[in-house]
Protein backbone atom coordinates (compact mmCIF):
# COMPACT_ATOMS: atom_id res chain seq x y z
CA UNK A 1 0.00 0.00 0.00
CA UNK A 2 2.73 2.44 0.50
CA UNK A 3 4.52 1.42 -2.70
CA UNK A 4 2.82 4.25 -4.98
CA UNK A 5 3.69 6.73 -1.93
CA UNK A 6 7.13 5.87 -2.32
CA UNK A 7 6.93 5.96 -6.03
CA UNK A 8 4.78 9.77 -5.65
CA UNK A 9 8.18 10.66 -4.10
CA UNK A 10 10.38 9.91 -7.17
CA UNK A 11 11.34 12.72 -8.95
CA UNK A 12 11.78 10.67 -12.13
CA UNK A 13 8.35 8.81 -11.87
CA UNK A 14 7.15 12.04 -11.59
CA UNK A 15 8.45 13.58 -14.69
CA UNK A 16 7.71 10.84 -16.86
CA UNK A 17 3.86 10.07 -15.28
CA UNK A 18 3.70 14.25 -16.11
CA UNK A 19 4.97 14.19 -19.70
CA UNK A 20 1.91 11.82 -20.44
CA UNK A 21 -0.82 14.02 -18.53
CA UNK A 22 0.32 17.31 -19.51
CA UNK A 23 -1.17 17.08 -23.39
CA UNK A 24 -4.38 16.24 -21.85
CA UNK A 25 -4.84 18.82 -18.59
CA UNK A 26 -2.94 21.66 -21.36
CA UNK A 27 -5.93 20.42 -24.29
CA UNK A 28 -8.41 20.76 -21.48
CA UNK A 29 -6.78 23.96 -20.43
CA UNK A 30 -7.08 25.58 -23.58
CA UNK A 31 -10.97 24.58 -24.40
CA UNK A 32 -11.99 25.58 -20.89
CA UNK A 33 -10.17 28.94 -20.64
CA UNK A 34 -10.91 29.87 -24.56
CA UNK A 35 -15.07 28.81 -23.95
CA UNK A 36 -14.85 30.94 -20.68
CA UNK A 37 -13.61 34.24 -21.92
CA UNK A 38 -15.46 33.85 -25.13
CA UNK A 39 -18.65 33.61 -23.51
CA UNK A 40 -17.21 35.92 -20.44
CA UNK A 41 -16.45 38.59 -22.87
CA UNK A 42 -18.73 38.75 -25.81
CA UNK A 43 -21.78 36.80 -25.04
CA UNK A 44 -22.53 37.47 -21.49
CA UNK A 45 -25.90 40.18 -20.78
CA UNK A 46 -24.50 43.19 -19.32
CA UNK A 47 -25.76 43.78 -15.77
CA UNK A 48 -28.38 46.26 -15.48
CA UNK A 49 -26.56 48.02 -12.29
CA UNK A 50 -23.13 47.31 -13.51
CA UNK A 51 -23.57 47.23 -17.19
CA UNK A 52 -19.97 45.20 -19.20
CA UNK A 53 -18.11 45.44 -16.14
CA UNK A 54 -19.35 42.97 -14.41
CA UNK A 55 -17.43 40.51 -17.06
CA UNK A 56 -14.11 41.21 -15.21
CA UNK A 57 -15.36 39.64 -12.09
CA UNK A 58 -15.57 36.46 -13.64
CA UNK A 59 -11.96 36.12 -14.12
CA UNK A 60 -11.50 37.73 -10.57
CA UNK A 61 -13.80 35.22 -9.01
CA UNK A 62 -11.95 32.43 -10.37
CA UNK A 63 -8.48 33.88 -9.59
CA UNK A 64 -9.19 34.45 -6.08
CA UNK A 65 -10.95 31.36 -5.43
CA UNK A 66 -8.05 29.13 -6.99
CA UNK A 67 -5.78 31.98 -4.85
CA UNK A 68 -6.83 30.23 -1.66
CA UNK A 69 -5.77 26.68 -2.90
CA UNK A 70 -2.31 27.37 -2.05
CA UNK A 71 -2.23 27.72 1.32
CA UNK A 72 -3.20 24.82 1.97
CA UNK A 73 -1.46 23.25 -0.68
CA UNK A 74 1.89 24.79 0.62
CA UNK A 75 0.86 23.54 4.07
CA UNK A 76 0.33 19.24 2.97
CA UNK A 77 3.09 19.90 1.07
CA UNK A 78 5.31 21.00 4.08
CA UNK A 79 4.21 17.93 5.98
CA UNK A 80 4.80 15.49 3.62
CA UNK A 81 8.83 17.51 3.17
CA UNK A 82 8.26 17.49 7.35
CA UNK A 83 7.50 13.88 8.05
CA UNK A 84 8.74 11.92 4.81
CA UNK A 85 11.60 13.92 4.03
CA UNK A 86 9.95 13.58 0.03
CA UNK A 87 12.16 15.79 -2.27
CA UNK A 88 8.65 16.18 -4.76
CA UNK A 89 7.27 17.80 -1.85
CA UNK A 90 9.26 20.30 -1.48
CA UNK A 91 9.69 21.15 -5.48
CA UNK A 92 6.41 21.80 -5.48
CA UNK A 93 6.07 23.53 -1.98
CA UNK A 94 8.69 26.02 -3.67
CA UNK A 95 6.71 26.82 -7.28
CA UNK A 96 3.24 27.18 -5.46
CA UNK A 97 4.63 29.94 -2.94
CA UNK A 98 5.54 32.26 -6.21
CA UNK A 99 2.58 31.35 -8.53
CA UNK A 100 0.40 31.95 -5.10
CA UNK A 101 1.84 35.21 -4.77
CA UNK A 102 0.98 35.83 -8.54
CA UNK A 103 -2.69 34.73 -7.92
CA UNK A 104 -3.14 36.99 -5.13
CA UNK A 105 -1.52 39.50 -6.72
CA UNK A 106 -4.04 39.17 -10.15
CA UNK A 107 -6.91 38.72 -8.09
CA UNK A 108 -5.52 42.04 -6.13
CA UNK A 109 -5.50 43.51 -9.49
CA UNK A 110 -8.87 42.49 -10.90
CA UNK A 111 -10.75 43.70 -8.04
CA UNK A 112 -9.32 47.01 -8.10
CA UNK A 113 -10.11 47.12 -11.72
CA UNK A 114 -13.54 45.95 -10.99
CA UNK A 115 -14.07 47.98 -8.08
CA UNK A 116 -12.74 51.60 -9.93
CA UNK A 117 -15.88 51.15 -11.88
CA UNK A 118 -18.20 49.96 -9.64
CA UNK A 119 -17.15 51.01 -6.26
CA UNK A 120 -15.73 54.30 -7.43
CA UNK A 121 -12.34 53.66 -5.94
CA UNK A 122 -8.98 51.33 -6.59
CA UNK A 123 -8.92 50.22 -3.14
CA UNK A 124 -11.36 50.10 0.21
CA UNK A 125 -10.58 49.40 3.33
CA UNK A 126 -13.40 48.66 4.53
CA UNK A 127 -14.14 45.30 2.42
CA UNK A 128 -12.74 42.33 4.75
CA UNK A 129 -12.03 40.44 1.34
CA UNK A 130 -9.73 42.89 -0.37
CA UNK A 131 -7.53 43.28 3.45
CA UNK A 132 -7.14 39.73 4.43
CA UNK A 133 -6.19 38.80 0.69
CA UNK A 134 -3.86 41.30 0.56
CA UNK A 135 -2.15 39.75 3.67
CA UNK A 136 -2.18 36.28 2.43
CA UNK A 137 -0.13 37.63 -0.48
CA UNK A 138 2.45 39.50 2.04
CA UNK A 139 2.06 36.07 3.96
CA UNK A 140 3.10 34.44 0.69
CA UNK A 141 5.92 37.02 -0.39
CA UNK A 142 7.47 36.11 3.44
CA UNK A 143 7.56 32.20 2.09
CA UNK A 144 9.17 33.27 -0.71
CA UNK A 145 11.76 35.70 0.99
CA UNK A 146 12.55 33.07 3.16
CA UNK A 147 13.12 30.18 0.55
CA UNK A 148 15.77 32.90 -1.27
CA UNK A 149 17.32 34.28 1.77
CA UNK A 150 18.37 30.51 3.12
CA UNK A 151 21.19 29.60 0.52
CA UNK A 152 21.07 25.47 2.28
CA UNK A 153 18.56 23.95 -0.18
CA UNK A 154 17.45 21.16 2.47
CA UNK A 155 17.57 23.62 5.17
CA UNK A 156 15.31 26.36 3.42
CA UNK A 157 13.26 23.25 2.10
CA UNK A 158 12.36 22.26 5.67
CA UNK A 159 12.26 26.04 7.28
CA UNK A 160 9.51 26.81 4.44
CA UNK A 161 7.44 24.02 5.38
CA UNK A 162 7.04 24.79 8.63
CA UNK A 163 6.23 28.54 7.54
CA UNK A 164 3.67 27.32 5.23
CA UNK A 165 2.20 25.14 8.06
CA UNK A 166 2.30 28.20 10.45
CA UNK A 167 1.14 30.69 7.57
CA UNK A 168 -1.44 28.50 6.72
CA UNK A 169 -3.30 28.35 10.27
CA UNK A 170 -2.49 32.52 10.24
CA UNK A 171 -4.28 32.72 7.46
CA UNK A 172 -7.45 31.35 9.03
CA UNK A 173 -7.21 33.37 12.22
CA UNK A 174 -6.13 36.71 9.93
CA UNK A 175 -9.11 36.50 8.18
CA UNK A 176 -11.62 35.92 10.85
CA UNK A 177 -10.21 38.53 12.66
CA UNK A 178 -9.89 41.18 9.85
CA UNK A 179 -14.00 40.35 9.12
CA UNK A 180 -14.48 41.19 12.91
CA UNK A 181 -12.73 44.41 13.00
CA UNK A 182 -14.71 45.55 9.47
CA UNK A 183 -17.56 44.66 11.18
CA UNK A 184 -17.28 47.12 14.08
CA UNK A 185 -15.49 49.68 12.02
CA UNK A 186 -19.01 50.22 10.55
CA UNK A 187 -18.36 51.09 6.87
CA UNK A 188 -19.83 53.34 4.93
CA UNK A 189 -21.02 50.49 2.64
CA UNK A 190 -20.19 50.19 -0.67
CA UNK A 191 -22.45 48.30 -3.46
CA UNK A 192 -21.40 44.77 -2.56
CA UNK A 193 -20.92 42.35 -4.80
CA UNK A 194 -24.25 40.20 -3.80
CA UNK A 195 -26.45 42.60 -4.14
CA UNK A 196 -27.79 43.78 -7.39
CA UNK A 197 -26.26 41.72 -9.91
CA UNK A 198 -28.43 40.05 -11.66
CA UNK A 199 -27.18 36.11 -11.24
CA UNK A 200 -29.00 34.00 -13.85
CA UNK A 201 -27.67 31.24 -15.42
CA UNK A 202 -25.49 32.09 -17.93
CA UNK A 203 -23.73 34.11 -15.12
CA UNK A 204 -22.88 31.17 -13.50
CA UNK A 205 -21.83 28.32 -15.90
CA UNK A 206 -19.43 30.96 -16.86
CA UNK A 207 -17.87 31.67 -13.92
CA UNK A 208 -17.91 27.69 -12.86
CA UNK A 209 -15.64 27.22 -16.59
CA UNK A 210 -13.86 30.05 -16.05
CA UNK A 211 -12.56 28.33 -12.12
CA UNK A 212 -12.62 24.85 -13.90
CA UNK A 213 -10.02 26.80 -15.92
CA UNK A 214 -8.18 28.64 -13.80
CA UNK A 215 -7.28 25.89 -11.81
CA UNK A 216 -6.51 23.57 -14.90
CA UNK A 217 -4.00 27.01 -15.31
CA UNK A 218 -2.47 26.50 -11.89
CA UNK A 219 -1.98 22.68 -12.15
CA UNK A 220 -0.40 22.90 -15.50
CA UNK A 221 2.11 26.10 -14.25
CA UNK A 222 3.03 23.95 -11.10
CA UNK A 223 3.32 20.86 -13.07
CA UNK A 224 5.67 22.99 -15.64
CA UNK A 225 7.55 24.66 -12.78
CA UNK A 226 8.21 21.50 -10.85
CA UNK A 227 9.37 20.11 -14.34
CA UNK A 228 11.88 22.21 -15.19
CA UNK A 229 12.63 22.34 -10.43
CA UNK A 230 13.53 18.59 -11.21
CA UNK A 231 15.71 18.86 -14.48
CA UNK A 232 17.40 21.44 -12.10
CA UNK A 233 17.89 19.91 -8.96
CA UNK A 234 18.70 15.96 -10.60
CA UNK A 235 20.84 17.19 -13.21
CA UNK A 236 23.60 15.17 -12.15
CA UNK A 237 21.08 11.88 -12.51
CA UNK A 238 21.94 9.81 -15.27
CA UNK A 239 18.56 9.42 -16.15
CA UNK A 240 18.35 13.66 -16.68
CA UNK A 241 21.94 13.05 -18.34
CA UNK A 242 20.03 10.36 -20.89
CA UNK A 243 17.22 13.10 -21.52
CA UNK A 244 19.35 15.70 -22.23
CA UNK A 245 21.44 13.79 -24.87
CA UNK A 246 18.51 12.33 -26.41
CA UNK A 247 17.15 16.12 -27.25
CA UNK A 248 20.08 16.88 -28.61
CA UNK B 1 22.21 12.96 37.97
CA UNK B 2 20.01 14.96 35.84
CA UNK B 3 18.95 17.84 37.29
CA UNK B 4 14.98 18.54 36.83
CA UNK B 5 13.57 20.20 33.96
CA UNK B 6 12.34 22.90 36.19
CA UNK B 7 15.72 23.20 37.67
CA UNK B 8 16.66 23.57 33.69
CA UNK B 9 14.48 26.11 32.96
CA UNK B 10 15.13 28.35 35.83
CA UNK B 11 18.76 28.37 35.00
CA UNK B 12 18.31 28.88 31.46
CA UNK B 13 16.01 32.08 32.47
CA UNK B 14 18.49 33.49 35.37
CA UNK B 15 21.08 32.89 32.74
CA UNK B 16 18.87 34.78 29.77
CA UNK B 17 18.70 37.54 32.13
CA UNK B 18 22.29 38.07 33.91
CA UNK B 19 23.44 38.25 29.96
CA UNK B 20 20.91 41.17 29.37
CA UNK B 21 21.69 42.99 32.17
CA UNK B 22 25.29 42.95 31.20
CA UNK B 23 24.59 43.95 27.87
CA UNK B 24 22.45 46.79 28.53
CA UNK B 25 22.32 48.03 24.79
CA UNK B 26 20.09 45.46 24.08
CA UNK B 27 17.53 46.23 26.51
CA UNK B 28 18.13 50.35 25.99
CA UNK B 29 17.65 50.64 22.38
CA UNK B 30 14.18 48.81 21.48
CA UNK B 31 12.62 50.58 24.28
CA UNK B 32 14.47 54.36 22.97
CA UNK B 33 13.27 53.57 19.74
CA UNK B 34 9.54 52.96 21.06
CA UNK B 35 9.88 56.17 22.73
CA UNK B 36 11.00 58.50 19.66
CA UNK B 37 8.93 56.55 17.25
CA UNK B 38 6.41 57.93 19.07
CA UNK B 39 7.38 61.31 19.75
CA UNK B 40 7.82 61.79 16.37
CA UNK B 41 3.68 61.35 15.07
CA UNK B 42 2.98 64.48 16.40
CA UNK B 43 5.80 66.54 14.68
CA UNK B 44 4.45 64.66 11.19
CA UNK B 45 1.13 64.63 11.56
CA UNK B 46 -0.65 67.43 14.31
CA UNK B 47 0.57 68.68 17.87
CA UNK B 48 -3.33 68.92 17.66
CA UNK B 49 -4.65 67.05 21.22
CA UNK B 50 -8.14 66.07 19.26
CA UNK B 51 -6.37 64.32 16.09
CA UNK B 52 -3.18 62.93 18.47
CA UNK B 53 -5.83 61.42 20.34
CA UNK B 54 -7.52 59.54 17.73
CA UNK B 55 -4.77 58.04 16.72
CA UNK B 56 -2.81 57.41 20.09
CA UNK B 57 -3.76 53.75 20.09
CA UNK B 58 -2.69 52.42 16.70
CA UNK B 59 0.68 55.00 16.96
CA UNK B 60 1.73 53.30 20.15
CA UNK B 61 0.58 49.85 18.95
CA UNK B 62 2.80 50.20 15.80
CA UNK B 63 5.89 51.48 17.37
CA UNK B 64 5.76 48.16 19.75
CA UNK B 65 5.20 46.51 16.82
CA UNK B 66 8.73 48.05 15.42
CA UNK B 67 10.43 48.07 18.64
CA UNK B 68 9.40 44.41 19.06
CA UNK B 69 10.64 43.41 15.83
CA UNK B 70 14.15 45.13 16.10
CA UNK B 71 14.67 43.52 19.79
CA UNK B 72 13.88 39.94 18.52
CA UNK B 73 16.95 40.00 16.62
CA UNK B 74 18.83 39.42 19.70
CA UNK B 75 16.76 36.45 20.96
CA UNK B 76 19.09 33.93 19.65
CA UNK B 77 21.88 35.58 18.04
CA UNK B 78 24.53 35.66 20.76
CA UNK B 79 23.78 32.30 21.60
CA UNK B 80 24.16 30.71 18.12
CA UNK B 81 27.42 32.75 17.80
CA UNK B 82 28.97 31.34 20.53
CA UNK B 83 28.17 27.74 20.21
CA UNK B 84 25.88 27.57 23.67
CA UNK B 85 22.20 27.48 21.18
CA UNK B 86 23.63 23.71 20.30
CA UNK B 87 24.36 22.83 23.78
CA UNK B 88 20.67 23.97 24.20
CA UNK B 89 19.61 21.62 21.45
CA UNK B 90 21.52 18.67 22.72
CA UNK B 91 20.40 19.02 26.22
CA UNK B 92 18.26 16.19 27.42
CA UNK B 93 15.40 18.65 28.46
CA UNK B 94 12.61 19.36 26.39
CA UNK B 95 13.50 22.30 23.82
CA UNK B 96 10.04 23.36 24.67
CA UNK B 97 10.29 24.50 28.17
CA UNK B 98 14.22 25.37 27.25
CA UNK B 99 12.96 27.89 24.25
CA UNK B 100 9.79 29.19 26.45
CA UNK B 101 12.29 30.27 28.86
CA UNK B 102 14.49 32.26 26.90
CA UNK B 103 11.40 34.29 25.49
CA UNK B 104 9.93 35.04 29.04
CA UNK B 105 13.45 36.35 29.71
CA UNK B 106 13.44 38.31 26.78
CA UNK B 107 9.97 39.42 27.39
CA UNK B 108 11.13 40.51 30.55
CA UNK B 109 13.59 42.51 29.48
CA UNK B 110 12.36 44.22 26.32
CA UNK B 111 8.60 44.09 26.66
CA UNK B 112 8.07 44.95 29.69
CA UNK B 113 9.50 48.25 29.71
CA UNK B 114 7.14 48.99 27.22
CA UNK B 115 4.38 48.11 29.21
CA UNK B 116 5.14 50.13 31.70
CA UNK B 117 6.43 53.11 30.06
CA UNK B 118 3.27 53.41 28.05
CA UNK B 119 0.30 55.34 30.28
CA UNK B 120 3.16 58.03 30.05
CA UNK B 121 3.37 57.87 26.06
CA UNK B 122 0.06 57.66 26.10
CA UNK B 123 -0.64 61.10 28.19
CA UNK B 124 1.73 62.18 25.46
CA UNK B 125 0.15 61.55 22.67
CA UNK B 126 -3.54 62.96 24.57
CA UNK B 127 -5.21 59.48 24.78
CA UNK B 128 -8.32 59.83 27.05
CA UNK B 129 -7.07 59.14 30.89
CA UNK B 130 -10.34 55.92 31.27
CA UNK B 131 -8.07 54.10 27.99
CA UNK B 132 -4.77 54.04 30.12
CA UNK B 133 -5.75 50.65 32.33
CA UNK B 134 -6.58 49.46 28.87
CA UNK B 135 -3.81 50.13 26.82
CA UNK B 136 -1.37 48.67 29.82
CA UNK B 137 -3.45 45.40 30.15
CA UNK B 138 -3.81 45.06 25.97
CA UNK B 139 0.07 45.77 26.00
CA UNK B 140 0.40 43.29 28.88
CA UNK B 141 -1.31 40.63 26.61
CA UNK B 142 -0.41 41.71 23.80
CA UNK B 143 3.57 42.23 23.51
CA UNK B 144 4.31 38.87 25.04
CA UNK B 145 2.42 37.22 21.88
CA UNK B 146 4.25 39.16 19.63
CA UNK B 147 7.68 37.96 21.00
CA UNK B 148 6.46 33.97 21.02
CA UNK B 149 5.37 34.83 17.12
CA UNK B 150 8.17 36.43 16.33
CA UNK B 151 10.34 33.55 18.02
CA UNK B 152 9.63 31.42 15.22
CA UNK B 153 10.66 33.68 12.43
CA UNK B 154 13.93 34.24 14.24
CA UNK B 155 14.61 30.80 14.82
CA UNK B 156 13.98 29.79 11.37
CA UNK B 157 16.29 32.50 10.52
CA UNK B 158 18.99 32.97 12.90
CA UNK B 159 21.84 31.71 10.51
CA UNK B 160 21.60 34.56 8.11
CA UNK B 161 23.77 36.98 7.81
CA UNK B 162 22.01 40.22 7.44
CA UNK B 163 18.20 39.20 8.29
CA UNK B 164 16.43 42.42 10.05
CA UNK B 165 14.52 42.56 6.70
CA UNK B 166 13.47 39.33 6.24
CA UNK B 167 12.43 39.31 10.10
CA UNK B 168 10.17 41.81 9.99
CA UNK B 169 8.60 40.38 6.24
CA UNK B 170 7.56 37.53 7.68
CA UNK B 171 6.68 38.63 11.15
CA UNK B 172 4.55 41.52 10.72
CA UNK B 173 1.91 39.98 8.45
CA UNK B 174 1.26 37.72 11.20
CA UNK B 175 0.92 40.44 13.90
CA UNK B 176 -2.56 41.83 12.58
CA UNK B 177 -4.65 39.89 14.72
CA UNK B 178 -2.93 41.00 17.87
CA UNK B 179 -2.68 44.49 16.40
CA UNK B 180 -5.94 44.68 15.57
CA UNK B 181 -7.62 43.28 18.72
CA UNK B 182 -5.39 45.93 20.95
CA UNK B 183 -6.36 48.77 19.06
CA UNK B 184 -9.86 47.71 19.31
CA UNK B 185 -9.40 47.74 23.00
CA UNK B 186 -8.02 51.00 23.53
CA UNK B 187 -10.16 52.51 21.14
CA UNK B 188 -13.52 51.18 22.78
CA UNK B 189 -12.28 52.11 26.16
CA UNK B 190 -11.51 55.66 24.81
CA UNK B 191 -14.90 55.80 23.97
CA UNK B 192 -16.43 54.57 27.36
CA UNK B 193 -17.05 50.99 26.19
CA UNK B 194 -16.36 47.92 27.49
CA UNK B 195 -13.01 46.22 26.31
CA UNK B 196 -13.14 42.61 27.55
CA UNK B 197 -14.30 40.47 24.52
CA UNK B 198 -11.21 42.11 23.03
CA UNK B 199 -8.97 41.46 25.97
CA UNK B 200 -10.55 38.01 25.96
CA UNK B 201 -9.98 37.48 22.22
CA UNK B 202 -6.38 38.59 22.77
CA UNK B 203 -5.65 36.34 26.10
CA UNK B 204 -6.77 33.20 23.79
CA UNK B 205 -4.10 34.44 21.06
CA UNK B 206 -1.66 34.67 24.26
CA UNK B 207 -2.82 30.72 24.84
CA UNK B 208 -2.38 29.60 21.32
CA UNK B 209 0.74 30.91 21.12
CA UNK B 210 2.22 30.55 24.53
CA UNK B 211 1.41 26.79 23.72
CA UNK B 212 2.39 26.20 19.90
CA UNK B 213 4.87 29.12 19.57
CA UNK B 214 7.76 27.25 21.70
CA UNK B 215 7.06 24.04 19.93
CA UNK B 216 7.21 25.66 16.67
CA UNK B 217 10.58 27.69 17.57
CA UNK B 218 11.93 24.54 18.51
CA UNK B 219 11.27 22.80 15.69
CA UNK B 220 12.86 25.53 13.06
CA UNK B 221 15.74 25.70 15.62
CA UNK B 222 16.42 22.07 15.05
CA UNK B 223 16.05 22.91 10.95
CA UNK B 224 18.92 26.00 11.36
CA UNK B 225 21.13 24.38 13.73
CA UNK B 226 21.63 20.84 12.10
Amino acid sequence: MWLWFAKLGSPKWFYELSSKWLPWLVGAMAITLAVATVWALLYLPPDYQQGFTSRILIVHVAVAGTSLAFFPLMAVAGTITLVWKMKLADMVAKNAAALGAWFSFITLATGSIWGSVSWGTWWEWSDSRLVSMLFQFFLLLGVVSLRSALEDSDKAAKACALLSIVGCINVVVIKYSVEWWNTLHQPASPVSIESGSANGPEFWIATALMILGVYLFMSVSLILSTRNEILRRERRALWVQELLHESD
Amino acid sequence: MKPSTLTAFVLTLKRDLLIAFKRKNDIVNPFMFFVIVVSLFPLAISPEPARLAEISSGVIWIAVLLSAMLSMDSLFRADFEDGSLEMLLLSPHPLFFLVLAKNIAHWLVSGLPVVVASPLLGYMLKLPADAYATLMLTLLIGTPTLSLIGSIAVALTVGLGSRGLILAVITLPFSVPVLIFGTLAVQASAGGLPAGGYLALMLALLAGSLSLAPLTSAAALRISVS
